[in-house]
């Protein structure tokens, strides 16, 4: 039982981030009809400024020494002594790291902002008004231009960055079995299911929520209404950018910073079709359903199997209820 | 027309340079070209943009040694992006190209050596080194024209259980990528370990790249574990599964192949989330490029790669990928030279007997001492450790033969 548990918090923590990945498609979908295919790349973009503005500028000569590492008498004083791998010392790592942290986090959510607000002003709304289909094709088209613009500002350098949270082991006994489990990804956890419930009452209670989901109903309706449905288009997808940033720098602290991290967006887009297209709330069962499955069944079956089970469950899914889980029917009248 | 004795020699001279001109040509080309295909994008990118400038240095440096019998030798290099059917058409669109000057090529993966192989009969035949260590392709039967330019896979798990085995381990887990590249050794590994009555406790297969690291590592704590090799990762994966393990305090000795063996990778890992690759092992075919006291072709590499590589990273050091493209150059050019030194046609089957007759060369210092080619492979390698306060990994083995 106690193995179990493990396994299966293990699968909510990678739930928590495939939702967190997964809620920026969802809105964009809601607001514009249009499915994202390049959302991993977004993603991947947000992981890239992380490290610009958590790596590379601290780096630089000129940057404040603090910026860097920040480094107080006291923490020295502190530091002096403790073992490598001490609960303590990673406390005390993540709090010198603390400022490039920040700093990261803000001006990979503030660039990415700003990269989607460009995406959505250059191509997708002189698209306006012509079919949904041309516009996820640019989507399609955008995997290419992002993947390629990456290479040439970052290169293909693998590098790493700091965690958000320090990296504490946790343990404790359950059921007579040691559960373990990382400081940093009960963090992550808890930030993306933040930002995911942020974003549900935003949409849910806020006007520019109503005003989405007015859109994703009838565009001309709401436009007749007086909704500004270009707005609403622009804070979809800067809504996704902004928090495909925070996915992005969350996903590097894991696997470290390389153009593969586009990739990521595919496989997040089975679990959106799993949960609805348009439905936070299926697609955040959606999310954890298949990170849970991930984690036991590569518990149970091994890792070879680990990437089949999961996405045959999508496709059970789908085959018995091909609007998702919680994805609005659409009637078409011809 | 009358046939007297002028009409006869101008017909006959005529004939002569219409018919033999070619063939004179096809035997001395003005140039000789060996294509290339790297991961120049995609998700081996890393390690395909720091092998490149490798191939400016060898067509420098082999060319101021007279290039083959003289006539000077073109590097042509592609970008794959780590899709088997790019270098595949990377490769036909060589030979259509170059033709016969197209002497030998270099390919990006196992998956591309594959795809090639039953390709290379005939007229398109051309020798094949590459960046896989693969151990199914270490077969001049089924391979006669494609090379390993150091141990297969399997070899690497040879040496590193014989190491094991010397250090008194008696429990390993193999942890690998679900991929063929992770695969490639598990067999043989586990016939091996059993050979040396080493008992495998964990085998666990992971994503290539975003894997769950928690669960492994969980995985790997309860299955009590004292050795773990790793298979199948370049840059990704294996730090995040041995900083997971050292956080939560396993003592698991970990233990690299070829590929997870980058001096440049451990670094960054260290400046980045501290020395938690302290006492990291793995097997590694070659000397290490500032190894270079018994190494006077490396000597010879750092002197080009001061003038060509000025003022970038690539000025002091030359990474462990390059090194093994190097090697791979170097074995193809010294069985193209062998060939035209023997007189013989550089046909891929002229110049592949060649390759496999290959004994006791010295490399320069790229092995331990003189090596062959025994089953178009070089089974040797050495253990060696990280230090992250070093930067350096330095032996703990002596150079260990299969």
């Amino acid at each position: 039982m106690g193995q179990f548990v493990q396994f299966a918090i293990n699968g909510l923590m990678s739930g928590a981030i495939y939702a967190l990945i997964a809620v920026g498609i969802v809105s964009v979908y809601k607001a514009t009809k249009v499915v994202n295919f390049a959302h991993g790349y977004l993603i991947m973009f947000g992981a890239y400024f992380y490290f610009t503005f958590a790596v590379v500028i601290p780096g630089f000569e000129g940057a404040p020494a603090w910026l860097a590492s920040w480094q107080p008498a006291w923490m020295v004083e502190m530091r002096a002594g403790l073992s490598m791998f001490s609960p303590l010392g990673a406390v005390l790592d993540w709090v010198a790291n603390l400022p490039r942290i920040v700093f990261g986090l803000l001006g990979a959510v503030v660039c990415n902002a700003l990269l989607g607000l460009l995406i959505e002003r250059s191509l997708m709304r002189p698209l306006m008004g012509q079919s949904v289909f041309a516009m996820i094709m640019v989507t399609v088209g955008l995997i290419s231009i992002l993947s390629g613009a990456a290479s040439l500002i970052w290169t293909a350098d693998a590098a790493f960055v700091p965690h958000i949270a320090p990296n504490t082991p946790l343990r404790f006994e359950l059921f007579g079995t040691m559960i373990f489990l990382f400081g940093a990804d009960i963090v992550n956890m808890v930030i993306a299911l933040l930002i995911f419930g942020g974003i549900v009452a935003m949409v849910k209670f806020t006007k520019g929520g109503v005003a989405i989901r007015a859109t994703a109903e009838d565009q001309s309706t709401a436009y007749s209404m007086g909704i500004s449905v270009p707005k609403v288009f622009s804070r979809a997808w800067i809504l996704a950018s902004a928090t495909g940033a925070v996915a992005g720098a969350i996903l590097a602290t894991r696997n470290g910073i390389s153009p593969s991290l586009g990739l990521f967006g595919f496989s997040v887009l089975a679990i959106v079709l799993m949960g609805g297209l348009d439905s936070y709330v299926g697609v955040l069962i959606a999310a954890m359903s298949v990170g849970i499955l991930e984690a036991m069944t590569q518990w149970k079956m091994g890792g070879e199997w680990a990437e089949i089970v999961p996405y045959v469950a999508v496709l059970v899914v789908i085959i018995f209820r091909p609007h998702g889980l919680f994805g609005q029917k659409e009637v078409e009248r011809i | 027309m009358t046939l007297n004795r002028r009409t006869f020699l101008a017909t006959g001279a005529a004939a002569t340079a219409t018919l033999g001109a070619p063939m004179i040509l096809k035997a001395q080309p003005a140039e000789y070209v060996l294509g290339a295909s790297l991961p120049l994008t995609g998700p081996f990118a890393t390690a395909g943009q720091l092998v490149a400038p490798a191939f400016a240095l060898a067509q420098k440096l082999f060319n101021d040694e007279g290039g083959i019998a003289g006539t000077p030798i073109r590097f042509v290099t592609e970008d794959s992006g780590y899709v088997p059917q790019n270098t595949l058409a990377n490769y036909q669109r060589a030979l259509a190209t170059e033709g016969s000057a197209l002497v030998g090529y270099f390919a990006d993966s196992t998956g591309a050596m594959k795809l090639i192989a039953p390709e290379l009969k005939g007229e398109n035949a051309r020798l094949m080194g590459s960046t896989s260590f693969a151990s199914e392709l270490a077969n001049p039967e089924t391979n006669p024209y494609q090379y390993i330019s150091g141990p297969t896979y399997q070899d690497q798990f040879d040496i590193l259980l014989q190491n094991i085995k010397a250090a008194g381990g008696s429990k390993v887990a193999f942890i690998y990528s679900n991929t063929e590249f992770g695969r490639d050794p598990l067999e043989h590994g586990r016939a091996k370990a059993a050979e040396l009555g080493i008992e495998i406790v964990l085998e666990e297969a992971t994503k290539p790249q975003g894997a769950d690291v928690p669960t492994h590592v969980t995985k790997l704590a309860q299955s009590g574990a004292e050795h773990c090799i790793l298979q199948g990762y370049v840059t990704g994966v294996w730090p995040q599964l041995i900083g997971g393990a050292r956080q939560f305090g396993l003592p698991v000795q970990f233990h690299g192949t070829f590929w997870g063996m980058e001096k440049l990778i451990a670094d960054r890992i260290t400046a980045e989330a501290g020395p938690f690759l302290a006492g990291y092992q793995g097997i590694m075919p070659y000397r290490y490029f500032y190894d270079r006291a018994d190494a006077p072709r490396y000597e010879q590499y750092a002197a080009l790669s001061k003038v060509m590589f000025a003022g970038t990273p690539l000025e002091n050091y030359m990474s462990t990928w390059a090194i093994q493209t190097m090697c791979g150059l170097e074995l193809a050019m010294k069985a193209l030279r062998d060939t035209a030194q023997a007189g013989l046609e550089l046909t891929a089957d002229n110049v592949a007997e060649s390759l496999s007759g290959i004994e006791n060369w010295d490399s320069g210092g790229f092995f331990g001492g003189p090596v062959s080619m025994v089953n178009n492979k070089i089974g040797t390698g050495r253990v060696y450790e990280y230090s992250p306060e070093t930067k350096l990994f330095t032996p703990v083995s002596d150079w260990l033969s299969t």
